[in-house]
């Protein structure tokens, strides 16, 4: 299984302010907390922790069905900026980042070996649905069969289907600003 | 306060944060914040901080946990407003 999420630094710096009396406090252990003052680019620490919770959420949320809104307990390893691990309860996730100036990508699997294919890209001007549209578009290409569709369950884990019956891949899709990514793996 | 106007609070709050119009728009109890209006889950911690700052209330984790609908946000207004 797997869970990918994508932060654009630049719209995540327009659209939150994490200095925000009691933010962080909300969605970081004391632990994350002390590794985000100690950071040289605090900016990028909030959101390269914020990427992993997240991507790992989606594998969580694809294992057992549930979602919920509760990013402290979702708890950061991190053991490099490119490698990490998160937990979930008794449940552990790994994550693999990629940090730019622009973004920061994460993948996370529920182990470390996992094998994967993941594509980030940068697409400007889409509103919110087109570029929803375009990235699954994307994402098809990528698994290069054209009579295969992706839908969204009850929960929001996107499927891939051929003509309503379930393939077996599990996958990802995120987009926030002007940068998209997918991963697909096997399930 | 009354139902209708505690939808109407819950509207004003998460204005500033929804990316889909059409689903603000219908907004009803059953709207979802994230499927529904598109809330990019890290402003979803704004409106539960907003929430806190409107109804001068604290939300614990495990209430925020369940925050994902407009009708849980109502119980736990609700919820807490009652022990106030």
């Amino acid at each position: 299984m797997i869970g990918n999420d994508i932060v654009d630094l630049k719209q995540a710096a327009k659209d939150s302010n994490w200095k925000r009396p009691r933010y962080l406090d909300k969605i970081y252990t004391k632990k994350e907390q002390g590794i985000i003052f100690s950071a040289k680019n605090q900016d990028q620490m909030v959101w390269l922790l914020w990427s992993m919770k997240e991507a790992a959420y989606k594998v969580n949320v694809q294992q057992f069905g549930k979602r919920f809104f509760n990013p402290k307990k979702l708890v950061c390893n991190l053991i490099s900026f490119k490698k990490g691990t998160v937990k979930i309860g008794n449940k552990s996730y790994f994550t693999c980042s990629e940090t730019t100036k622009d973004y920061v990508y994460t993948v996370a699997t529920l182990d470390n070996l996992s094998f994967y294919k993941s594509n980030c890209f940068k697409i400007v001007g889409l509103n919110y649905f087109t570029q929803s549209k375009f990235l699954k578009k994307e994402m098809l290409k990528a698994l290069n069969r054209s009579d295969l569709d992706i839908k969204k369950n009850k929960i929001g884990v996107p499927r891939v289907t051929l003509k309503h019956s379930k393939l077996y891949y599990s996958l990802s899709l995120t987009h926030h600003g002007n940068y998209n990514a997918y991963a697909i793996a096997n399930l | 306060m009354t139902k209708e106007e505690l939808i109407t609070k819950l509207k004003t709050i998460v204005k500033p944060y929804i990316q889909n119009e059409e689903a603000f728009t219908n907004l009803t109890e059953e709207t979802d914040f994230i499927n529904d209006l598109k809330i990019n889950s890290a402003n979803l911690v704004d409106v539960i901080l907003d929430v806190e700052d409107e109804f001068d209330i604290r939300i614990e984790n495990d209430d925020m946990e369940k925050m994902l609908s407009v009708k849980a946000a109502m119980a736990i207004v609700n919820e807490k407003l009652a022990t106030k």
